[in-house]
């Protein structure tokens, strides 16, 4: 199969050009907000003077593509700089805050497989009945709630009001494991609209597979209902969901800020957040390599998911 | 034509040559009758199936033949009222080969797939662990029987990775491993050159060979010449006439059949002058290549020399990928990577159509085989074809909807059918739309591109009269006739034979047809020879 290798090796190769443009832009635009890192920390004293002085100390002072030469030459190191207002290596940031976004999203991309899987064939074999209306209407009517709702509504009546689990993840840091009950309530608002979409393209795809003339075929040679569905119609109604998956995958690891920050939860998202409200650029950097990598390379698996499950439709770099 | 005299329906039953002999039926069906929404697709269907004999159903598209054939399967379309009796007397499913082999495997999954499936199927009863070999067993000896001998990589593939004649061959098995005593061929090969055809038809013979009843659907009358043992003649969904098919080939009782089964009626005899003059169409060195996945060139078309005068058709004989469409492509800039010379009027035609300017554009047209993909199906297809007068010749619109409508009911369509949108049309009503698209561009050179193929007898007489029309009536055109179809050369002043990219013969096409030069024209001749030969006279 030397023909996806070379497309493998074309895809990486632009996925790391997509990723350093991810990079320059980045430091564009923190560049063009007002304010850096010295503003930041000077708080609630901006004398001009001592700004200046922070300034020079974070050798902030020197032209911006000094700063950005600088930080990609101690990437190509494996260096991904330290932090402008604490010092730490920016590794470490990405360290502490891999750990809280990983245990959510892996939790709900666990509990999304099935019930998207399921959902959308259960809809498709009952194509237009009660079972199929009741599941296409509420997928719509979910997906149309944005996480930020659901969670607020979900916060006040199951945690606040009736005090079933604990609203927010507030004095368990970095360990969320220790008590799964905090993780409830996230990963249901995570699971929420990447569960719907995911639904609702499973039942499109298995509606379209199951009136096709290779499942007609294999009907009328006496295949059963279960193995035609499952063996047959499903690999052909997989590729569009693959792909689905993979965005939700990379959606869910590159920190959901909203979900993050409404339920205290110190992930990628909440690190992106502070970081860029203290522009501490090379934090924000540092995250912005990672999820382009995994942006890339999320979308390569699909792809090539895509390509087995349905051959005909070949590479596109 | 006189419908008051076609109306009666002439039913005989299909008796076989000795009836006492006869071997009991092992598909029947009786007075079946499908209605859909009011209309009624069959009604009054008669049909028995014995083993190991052909039974053909004939007729235009439209005429109920795939409805009856799928009403062996059990199958019908959505919605329909059914009344009468169809009979399965073995007790076994009945296998289908459809017109498109493709459409019955499944993209995603590999042709192993649905094969073992059905061998697990029918080998439930062994022990799990003798039936795995016995499965793999099974498998391969179908796949032997289908004439497929190079199992362990047709197994593996995915049915895109097959060609045409091997997806067919798979779908085939498919039939064979089941052990369906019945199948149904639904137009098996239709669009398919004179050698592939042949085959084809040796295919379906070895499989009555071997005591199968096969139900085949076929506009084409070569194979149903070639393969009958009864017919039954279809029109508007009833049976119009049916028998043993040496009786129906000889001796027609009613007229319907008389004009379907007409031997290759001499349609429009071409103008047989010779055309002299001066070449309106020059081609020189021309060398036509296509990227092979990325791996480099592969040279598909050699063609030193070729010249087309004004009012002449050449027609560009050869078996599916011989080069023939690369070529038209070519001619209409639709195909960049060549190198030669096409020169029209001594002046070179740019390689590509974007640098063609409008009069190079119009100059050279091109209908495509699929008239319905090459129309938008929303909007009425009279201003399709009127557009063509306004982008190329820079004609008012009102000036070109009217020189579309003249063109169009010149060519035999009604002008009622002019304003409804392209779904509404036939095929061989769309193919003349598409052809009165193209004149609308005042064209010096028409390619014309298999435009007959998957057209029943009737439809194609039709349109390739409507090209020697053409011909005679527009002195300053020259056609571009590509088939694979012996059938369609009736237009053709000269013939160029095509093989493997290289034109091995080129001639008058009375010359080519009586005398040909290269063995590979008189192989396809000769397919023709055999598949035509009057069975039973």
């Amino acid at each position: 199969m030397s023909g996806v290798r070379r497309f493998v090796a074309r895809r990486l190769l632009l996925g790391a050009a997509q990723t350093v443009a991810v990079v320059l832009l980045i430091f564009a635009l923190t560049e063009a907000l007002p304010g850096d890192a010295a503003v930041a920390l000077a708080g609630d004293q901006p004398d001009p003077a001592r700004i200046e002085a922070i300034r020079a100390a974070l050798r902030l002072d020197r032209p911006a593509h000094e700063r950005f030469a600088d930080w990609a030459l101690g990437l190509l190191h494996g260096d991904l700089g330290t932090s402008l207002t604490s010092g730490r290596p920016v590794a470490r940031y990405l360290a502490d805050g891999f750990g809280p976004t990983l245990v959510p999203a892996a939790l709900t991309v666990a509990l999304l497989v099935p019930a998207g899987f399921g959902l959308g064939i259960l809809a498709a074999r009952h194509e237009g009945r009660t079972a199929d209306r009741l599941i296409s209407s509420v997928t719509l009517a979910v997906y149309a709630v944005p996480e930020f709702a659901l969670g607020v509504l979900l916060v006040t009546v199951l945690a606040l009001r009736l005090g079933w689990l604990p609203p927010t993840a507030v004095g368990h840091g970095t360990d969320l494991l220790a008590d799964p009950s905090v993780l409830v309530l996230p990963v249901l608002v995570l699971l929420s609209r990447p569960v719907c979409s995911l639904a609702r393209l499973v039942r499109a795809g298995m509606i379209d597979a199951l009136a096709s003339p290779y499942v007609a075929q294999a009907r009328r040679y006496g295949l059963s209902g279960a193995r035609v569905r499952y063996a047959h119609a499903l690999p052909a109604a997989l590729a569009p969901a693959a792909q689905q998956l993979a965005r939700t995958v990379d959606w869910l690891l590159s920190g959901v800020i909203v979900v993050e920050a409404l339920f205290v939860i110190p992930g990628l998202g909440t690190v992106l957040l502070d970081a860029v409200a203290e522009r501490d650029v090379p934090v924000v950097q540092g995250l912005a390599v990672v999820f382009g990598v995994l942006t890339v390379v999320l979308n390569l698996g699909a792809d090539l998911v895509a390509h087995r499950l349905a051959p005909r439709a070949g590479v596109a770099a | 034509m006189k419908n008051r005299e076609w109306a009666e329906a002439k039913d005989e039953e299909p008796v076989p040559d000795d009836p006492a002999s006869a071997p009991a039926p092992v598909a029947e069906v009786r007075d079946l009758r499908v209605e859909v929404g009011g209309t009624v697709l069959v009604d009054g269907v008669n049909l028995t199936a014995r083993p190991g004999r052909v039974t053909a159903l004939v007729g235009t598209s439209g005429s109920g033949k795939t409805t009856t054939g799928l009403a062996l399967l059990g199958t019908y379309p959505p919605g329909a009222r059914v009344s009468g009796e169809v009979r399965i007397a073995a007790d076994g499913p009945v296998g289908y080969v459809p017109q498109h082999p493709a459409s019955v495997l499944n993209p995603a999954r590999r042709v192993s797939a649905l094969l073992t499936d059905i061998a697990r199927l029918r080998l439930g009863r062994l022990p799990r662990a003798r039936r795995r070999a016995a499965v793999a067993r099974e498998v391969r000896r179908a796949l032997a029987e289908a004439q497929l001998p190079d199992a362990d990589t047709v197994l593996r593939r995915f049915p895109h990775q097959l060609s045409g004649g091997q997806q067919q061959r798979v779908v085939l098995a498919q039939a064979l491993l089941l052990g369906a005593r019945v199948v149904v061929a639904d137009e098996p090969t239709t669009g398919q050159d004179a050698l592939t055809k042949a085959r084809v038809t040796e295919r379906l013979a070895a499989l009555a060979a071997r005591g199968i009843a096969v139900v085949l659907l076929s506009h084409d009358l070569d194979v149903v010449r070639a393969l009958a043992d009864d017919l039954v003649v279809l029109r508007e969904g009833r049976v119009v006439e049916s028998g043993p098919a040496h009786r129906l080939w000889s001796a027609p009782r009613h007229p319907w059949t008389r004009a379907l089964l007409a031997d290759r009626a001499a349609s429009d005899a071409p103008d047989p002058a010779p055309k002299t003059g001066p070449a309106a169409l020059r081609v020189r060195g021309l060398t036509a290549r296509h990227r092979d996945g990325g791996r480099g060139t592969a040279e598909v078309l050699r063609v030193p020399e070729l010249d087309l005068r004004a009012g002449e058709c050449l027609a560009v004989l050869g078996r599916s990928g011989s080069g023939k469409t690369t070529l038209g492509r070519c001619l209409a800039g639709l195909h960049r990577d060549h190198s030669g010379q096409i020169l029209l009027d001594g002046v070179p035609l740019p390689r590509s159509l974007r640098d063609r300017d409008r009069s190079a554009l119009a100059a050279v047209q091109y209908v495509f085989q699929d008239a319905r993909a090459a129309f938008d199906e929303h909007r009425p297809v009279l201003g399709q074809v009127a557009r063509t007068a306004v982008r190329l010749r820079g004609v008012p619109a009102d000036t070109a909807a009217r020189e579309a409508l003249d063109t169009l009911t010149g060519l035999g369509l009604a002008e009622t059918l002019a304003h409804r949108r392209p779904g509404q049309l036939s095929g061989g009503e769309l193919q003349r739309a598409a052809l009165a698209r193209a004149l609308l561009a005042r064209p010096r050179v028409l390619v014309c591109d298999e435009i007959t193929s998957g057209l029943d007898p009737v439809t194609r007489r039709g349109i390739l009269g409507v090209l020697s029309t053409l011909l005679r009536e527009r002195d300053d055109l020259a056609l571009v006739l590509i088939t694979h179809d012996l059938e369609s050369l009736a237009p053709a002043h000269r013939i160029a034979v095509l093989d493997a990219g290289e034109v091995v013969e080129e001639g008058p096409a009375e010359r080519v047809l009586r005398a040909p030069r290269h063995p590979f024209t008189s192989a396809l001749l000769r397919t023709r020879d055999r598949l035509g030969a009057p069975s039973g006279s």
